[in-house]
């Protein structure tokens, strides 16, 4: 006997909640997506490539995917410990800096933008400190990796706080009394079953990184070839009514990313096997 | 300060209405967990759906570009004033700012404005273009349809350290020079053009002219008022190319003593227009307030508040003479002896034009 395609549970409410759930998906994500890919396919794969392959398209691409890639390391080694202190430790402030982690997802990200801009200016507060040695922050990359860390900080955190909190302290002294070094009950106890968190983190900070442009925009500079991201691009070509060319660099953006993601994924996959469950 | 968002005052709920009787179908299984749900939803498509539309007749949405705000504000006032002292009821003007090419676009894609005022004529070519008003809309209205006009001039710092008093100094070496980026901003394509039409006139090769000056460029923001900011806030440049009215903005608002204006020997005569949007009007009072509307931009009145706001307008019958005296006489180039936006646009603008070689040789 063929198995049925849709398994269904002895719960009720199977139909409803999967017409609810499908509706709800394609209004805000598959349709959309789909859209793009349409127009995509109208343009056809000739004229993506003759668009994505050009000079400007490939330095914007790789400063937004290498920034994106190195604010998300950033963020899965702090938001590691910084999970692990607002859950290990006991100080005063404690819960009011665990409200403010979330603060990066409340703030419009061109208030976020516009006040790092402010702090990071050379006439701003670290700006000013930082021009003495000779250092520019704001207008050149560094300005723009210092906004995607702000954008994509509580991801790794915020996914990696439950599981530090189910971690018991008898694995540790388990592992202490068997005559593990600390370090060595670090790497072997408990990364390890922190590890699925932070990559799912890491994902979803990548991902948040590569798509923000209203923090950037203001911290940038947007000079060509230098300190333009990706994103910036689309807008240009849809300021100049090219619609396809607009199209043809989100689906190169979307390409990379799947493409990133299906690796992260991989990853979480393979160091499962490898731990066994956690 | 935001050139991205878009501060339309009322849009009429635009997409799909969810109304609560199709919610009531969707939901209407005996579930209680659901209710409470539904019920929500329920509420925020009722609350959705039921934004106060304003009066057809008396309404009139203005979608206008991003430096203009203090200008529709006193003009609004004054038309309020004006159309209210001739028997009608008061209107309802609502403006929407933003970059003058986004703004295009949101009318194109379905922002029911009235009337359009923006940076460029080519973006109400676009519109145009799109069927929304008829091609030769810039003959109907006198100046070609530009109520008032700007140029663009220099802000300096105080003093005016690095000596700057025309197009040639802005190329010198270590010379920071603060312009938007003229693909995402309408406002700096007058500056790139400004520029052009100096090196023009001087014998220089425009296209080295302008490669060099933009290599002086640390900032390219998204649109003037992002470029004020970075110059005036951020100090940031020597140098900020700007709209007259701008640079006299800036003085007035920011600081008087932190600022001068240098006037170049050559300008462009930047003509920022104005136009009505047919298809978007939907009965005969909103066309007459409409039409009355950019009337009242061409009456003495309406181009004293011009004068005032620091733009170039025409007719100074009504002004204040200190606002009229404010402006220095300079040679101004106009957009036709450049071969007219039709042409510039593309060849200059485009995807791969002379400004993206300045940056990516072809």
């Amino acid at each position: 006997m063929k198995a049925p395609l849709i398994h269904r549970s002895p719960m009720p409410g199977l139909g409803l909640s999967m017409g609810i759930t499908l509706t709800m998906l394609s209004l805000v994500v598959l349709i959309p997506i789909g859209a793009l890919l349409l127009k995509g396919a109208s343009y056809g794969p000739a004229g993506i490539w003759e668009t994505v392959n050009r000079p400007r398209v490939w330095a914007a691409l790789f400063l937004s995917f290498r920034l994106s890639l190195i604010a998300a390391l950033f963020n899965l080694v702090f938001g590691v410990l910084l999970a692990w202190v607002l859950v290990r430790y006991r100080f005063p402030g404690r819960r009011l800096l665990d409200g403010a982690v979330d603060l990066p997802f409340a703030l419009p990200t061109a208030v976020a933008g516009i006040s790092l801009t402010a702090l990071y200016a050379p006439t701003g507060a670290f700006g000013s400190l930082a021009d003495q040695i000779g250092w520019k922050i704001a207008y050149t990359q560094w300005g723009i990796l210092i906004a995607l860390i702000f954008v994509g900080l509580p991801f790794v955190a915020r996914t990696v706080q439950p599981v530090i909190e189910e971690i018991e302290r008898e694995v540790e002294e388990a592992s202490a009394t068997l005559g593990a070094s600390r370090l060595y009950t670090l790497r072997h106890v408990i990364l390890p079953m922190l590890m699925p968190a932070a990559l799912t983190g890491f994902a979803l900070a990548l991902a948040r990184a590569v798509g923000e442009y209203g923090s950037v925009i203001f911290i940038a500079g947007n000079i060509p070839l230098v300190t333009e991201i990706a994103p910036l691009l689309i807008i240009i070509q849809l300021e100049e009514f090219n619609y396809d060319a607009a199209a043809a660099i989100g689906i190169a953006m979307l390409l990379i990313s799947f493409a990133l993601l299906l690796a992260i994924n991989l990853i979480q996959v393979w160091s499962r096997r490898r731990i066994g469950h956690v | 300060m935001q050139p991205i968002l878009t501060n339309a005052g009322t849009i009429p709920a635009q997409g799909p209405h969810l109304t609560t009787a199709a919610l009531r179908r969707l939901t209407a299984r005996p579930i209680h967990r659901l209710r409470g749900l539904a019920a929500g939803l329920a509420l925020a498509a009722l609350s959705l759906g039921s934004v106060p539309g304003p009066a057809l007749a008396q309404s009139l949405l203005n979608v206008s570009y991003d430096p203009t705000r203090e200008l529709y504000r006193e003009i609004n006032a004054a038309f309020t004033a004006f159309w209210t002292a001739q028997g009608n009821p008061a209107p309802s003007l609502e403006v929407s700012h933003g970059g003058s090419g986004s703004q295009a676009r949101a009318v194109i894609d379905g922002l029911s404005a009235q009337v359009v005022t923006l940076a460029l004529a080519s973006d109400i070519d676009r519109i145009a273009a799109a069927g929304r008003l008829p091609a030769d809309w810039q003959s109907k209205l006198p100046h070609n349809s530009s109520p008032y006009t700007s140029t663009i001039v220099f802000l300096v710092r105080e003093g005016n350290p690095k000596g700057i008093a025309d197009w040639g100094d802005l190329v010198a070496e270590g010379v920071q020079v603060i312009t938007p980026n003229p693909k995402t901003s309408g406002g700096a394509r007058w500056n790139y053009l400004a520029a052009w039409a100096w090196a023009e006139k001087n014998g220089r090769d425009p296209r080295e002219f302008v490669g060099a000056l933009y290599r002086n460029v640390p900032v390219l923001d998204q649109g003037a008022r992002g470029s004020t900011t970075t110059f005036a806030q951020r100090g940031i440049g020597d140098v900020l190319l700007a709209w007259e009215n701008e640079a006299h903005l800036a003085l007035k608002e920011i600081s008087e003593d932190r600022f001068d204006i240098v006037v170049p020997s050559v300008s462009i005569l930047a003509e920022p227009p104005v136009a009505l949007v047919e298809t978007n009007i939907q009965t005969d009072d909103q066309r007459k307030l409409a039409e009355a509307y950019l009337d009242f931009l061409y009456s003495p009145e309406g181009q004293a508040i011009a004068f005032r706001n620091f733009y170039r307008a025409w007719d100074s019958s009504q002004a204040a003479p200190e606002d009229v005296a404010r402006f220095p006489a300079l040679e101004l180039i106009d957009i036709a002896s450049l071969g007219g936006w039709a042409k510039v646009q593309p060849e200059h603008f485009g995807d791969g034009g002379i400004f993206d070689q300045i940056y990516v040789q072809p």
